[in-house]
């Protein structure tokens, strides 16, 4: 019998035809994104990162990311990539902490042969993973330096401590941290050494098998092709069978802090550096998530930036090397971050410069030229986002997997140009008071 | 693709890509003449944002955002380009803004920009992998432009004037070969009517040649860099080795693919990452410029490692050279080199700055064909004989981790 897929067209700026969704009884979702060249993306999204982790298992999704790649009962470890980087494909995995993707990105091929092949290997890689004990690697007590077998514990283990000499990784961790009391949001996403050296292949397994459900994945793909095929591919190599679906716990949003939090962290390092974070709106919000990415533009983004000019540009001997600020948007509540880098002895001066400008703006608001600055920027931004189908697909996951729907993509340009000044300064102040802040300095020892 | 010699005699090098939003131009300046004062260069490159005779800093940064337009200059080891990306709607805007920092540059804030320079460097340094590799460079290209490396500028730094630059500005306006590229929805005869309104007065020249030597390597150097609270050990290994200019170029390119340079099934991710979990990142590298070229491999790994790592990089090294690759391994790295090859020309941006590349090294900005009918040729045979010529001694091994492992 054939299956009963809802299909919803959505209006995607500059793609030259709208972007087909396709909703399948057993809840996967299908998006098809047409972009004219020879190079086509496919992913898939599950909604799972460190959102679905506790202390015990910090780092996991992030871990089952790397051994998805270690083998199918179909093809053993190494086939994948191995067959697909042979056809030009450039084939990787990311995890975050709403989700986690994996994606192939290469050329049609003739006849689009590759490109099937690749939803083929793909749709094996995310339906069916072995894990093999022998390629997790023998667990182990984190310390311990007899361990014969280094396989990917030891791999995932390296990546902790490259993150580990990365000053702004380390500040980032400590407040993110501390901008949370409860929410799981407050666990870096790759976890602790201690935990990859010793979580059991059994934990891993039921990992994946409670969260790659049918209504957890949206599988995208994105070139040029024709959709009644693509289709009608992606739903037979999608065979999820009888997979029970899970629902996603709802978390209570966490609270900004009331009083203002500082942390002095000291290393073997020539400079200065410090973020200072705030809690933002839930991704759905759109309305304040575009604000907040205009204060952004506004305040720290770009040579023409406030704290670049202020900080940096129109002073004779600035104590800045960098400042910026950035935002990130997350399903429970997005960040605000302004980070520094300094001459080391003049952390205090630092710190108050950069006070200053934010009270300053939450005071006296943005300039007309500055608000219409930013809005520029933002739809140049999104055109660019149009321009790879990389860049596309991964735009369609985030809205997909992070706000639930595509339907805010249609209205972006629209709720952007409808922004008003007014509406943008009363952002600034709604989120970003320093009582709410959480700061993360390093400085040399 | 079309190939068009403005009136002023620069090269345009011209591809139409319709219903595209984006418009991108490249301007190269090659550099042919060396730099007297390690961060010359970089000072120029780093004044052609701060001001025109129009516009100071501020006006220019605030323009170009209002209009969402990104213009910037980059300054590599051969040449210094600026690269103009913006909507269509804002492209005679971006050029008059792009021939205002070309032609009008005033330079004036030297000793702002040095000061600012000289406190982003020790940030840099401050990141482990960076300081490794600032120690690598500086040695392998050493007393040469080349080996210009941050921590080398901050020894040259002082010493340079604002004299220095305009000298270097007006000798490379003067004097420097240069390309223009540009890619997007355009009606040419507009375009170049626009490059001739703007770029008239510059002038390119045939008659000039590079006073740049080619670098040299006479002796292995073990380089060793302490850094005590380093929880990773940063390894860098790296040969001369023939550049693009050679016919062993497209033959070195295959066998930097095998090796480690693209992707998850490479010899070096497969035998020193999945099979022995020493590192997260390993990899190899094939670095193009005009008067050299070098092949790396890198690896980063728990300072207790560096033995094992060196270890496996010489039995991989070792086995390139001494077995012959199979025919179907070979067919895989040429179809996986040739298939990423689409990569650097999605978009309109990548495009333009690759013909302008290829245009700029004399090579025709249409190479591209060519240098993939050239790897659909490369052999197995080649591939043992590049690897033989590339990977012997003398070379440089440089080593970051704390002090009581670097003695290996």
């Amino acid at each position: 019998m054939e299956e009963n897929i809802v299909k919803k067209e959505v209006v995607y700026p500059y793609l030259t035809r709208p972007v087909e969704i396709y909703e399948r009884e057993c809840g996967h979702k299908i998006v098809l994104a047409h972009k004219e060249g020879g190079l086509v993306n496919i992913s898939s999204w599950v909604k799972t990162g460190s959102i679905n982790e506790n202390d015990e298992i910090n780092g996991i999704s992030h871990f089952l990311e790397h051994l998805m790649f270690k083998g199918t009962h179909k093809h053993k470890a190494g086939y994948f990539d191995k067959t697909l980087e042979s056809k030009g494909a450039i084939v990787n995995a990311a995890t975050w902490k709403d989700y986690t993707f994996y994606y192939v990105t290469l050329p049609k091929g003739p006849e689009n042969s590759y490109m099937n092949e690749a939803i083929e290997l793909h749709a094996d890689m995310m339906l069916d993973p072995v894990i093999p004990e022998d390629e997790i690697g023998p667990a182990f007590t984190y310390g311990d330096d007899n361990v014969s077998q280094k396989r990917e514990r030891h791999v995932v283990i390296e990546e902790i401590r490259m993150r580990q000499d990365q000053p702004w990784t380390k500040i980032y961790n400590n407040t993110n941290k501390n901008m949370y009391t409860n929410h799981p949001y407050r666990r870096d996403v790759i976890g602790f050494p201690e935990i990859i050296a010793s979580v059991s292949r059994e934990t891993i397994l039921d990992y994946y098998r409670t969260h790659y459900t049918p209504n957890n994945i949206t599988t995208i793909v994105a070139g040029d092709f024709d959709s009644k095929e693509v289709l009608e591919k992606v739903v037979k190599e999608f065979d999820f069978k009888e997979r029970q679906n899970y629902q996603n716990p709802e978390y209570d949003l966490d609270k900004p802090v009331e009083e203002e939090k500082y942390f002095e962290l000291k290393g073997k390092i020539n400079t200065g550096f410090a973020i200072t974070g705030w809690l933002g709106p839930v991704a759905r919000d759109i309305k304040d998530n575009i604000g907040l990415e205009i204060v952004n533009v506004v305040l720290g983004e770009g040579q023409s930036s406030r704290l670049y000019q202020n900080l940096i540009e129109k002073v004779s001997d600035p104590i800045f090397n960098v400042v910026t600020t950035d935002f990130y948007s997350f399903r429970d509540g997005g960040n605000f971050f302004v980070q520094s880098n300094f001459k080391a002895d003049k952390k205090d001066d630092a710190l108050r410069l950069i006070k200053k400008e934010f009270e300053k703006l939450s005071k006296e608001g943005m300039s007309e030229q500055e608000f219409q600055k930013a809005k520029k920027k933002l739809k140049a931004r999104f055109a660019e986002s149009s321009e790879t189908v990389s860049d596309i697909a991964e735009n369609i996951g985030y809205y997909m997997t992070v706000c639930n729907e595509l339907d805010l993509v249609e209205k972006y340009l629209e709720d952007l140009e409808s922004y008003t000044l007014e509406e943008a300064n009363q952002i600034a102040n709604k989120y970003l008071q320093f009582k709410n802040s959480v700061t993360t300095v390093l400085i040399p020892e | 693709m079309k190939k068009v010699i403005l009136e002023n005699n620069i090269p345009l090098v011209l591809k139409q890509n319709k219903n595209t939003p984006r418009m991108a131009l490249c301007f190269y300046f090659k550099i042919e003449n060396p730099e007297k004062k390690a961060g010359l260069y970089t000072v120029l490159n780093r004044l052609f944002l701060q001001g025109t005779k129009n516009r100071t800093a501020q006006q220019l940064a605030n323009e170009l955002d209002e209009n969402a337009i990104d213009c910037y200059s980059e300054m590599k080891q051969d040449f210094i380009r600026f690269k103009l990306q913006c909507l269509n709607e804002d492209f005679e805007k971006g050029i008059e803004i792009l021939a205002d920092i070309i032609k009008n540059s005033t330079f004036e804030d030297f000793n702002k920009e040095v000061i600012k320079l000289k406190g982003e460097i020790p940030a840099e340094m401050d990141e482990p992998k960076s300081k490794a590799m600032d120690a690598f460079y500086k040695n392998i290209f050493k007393n040469h432009p080349y080996g210009h490396t941050y921590t080398k500028i901050l020894e040259d730094i002082d010493d340079i004037t604002p004299q220095d630059v305009r000298d270097a500005y007006k000798d490379l306006l003067s004097n420097s070969p240069k390309v223009i590229s540009l890619v997007g929805d355009f009606d040419e005869n507009n375009v170049i009517e626009l490059l001739k309104k703007h770029f008239s007065e510059i002038k390119n020249t045939s008659d000039f040649s590079s006073k740049i030597e080619a670098p040299v390597l006479t002796e292995t150097q073990i380089v060793k860099v302490e850094k005590d609270d380093a929880a990773q050990a940063q390894i860098i290994q790296g040969w001369h080795v023939p550049t693009i200019f050679d016919k062993d170029y497209p033959a070195i390119m295959v066998m930097n693919t095998m090796l480690g340079s693209s992707g998850l099934s490479s010899r070096l991710f497969l035998e020193l990452r999945d099979k022995k979990g020493l590192a997260y990142v390993v990899r190899s590298s094939y670095e193009i410029y005009d008067k050299a070229a070098l092949f790396n491999v890198y690896i980063a790994t728990e300072p207790k490692n560096i033995k094992t790592s060196l270890e496996g990089f010489k039995i991989e090294l070792d086995k390139i050279k001494n077995i012959p690759v199979t025919e179907q391994e070979l067919a895989n790295a040429k179809n996986n080199l040739i298939g990423k090859r689409q990569f650097f020309t999605e978009t309109n941006l990548q495009q333009s700055s690759l013909m302008a590349f290829y245009e700029d090294k004399g090579l025709g900005a249409d190479y591209e064909e060519k240098l993939i009918e050239q790897i659909n040729h490369v052999t197995a045979d080649d591939i043992q004989r590049v690897a033989n010529l590339c990977i012997k001694e003398p070379y440089v091994l440089t080593v970051l981790a704390p002090k009581e492992y670097l003695n290996f």
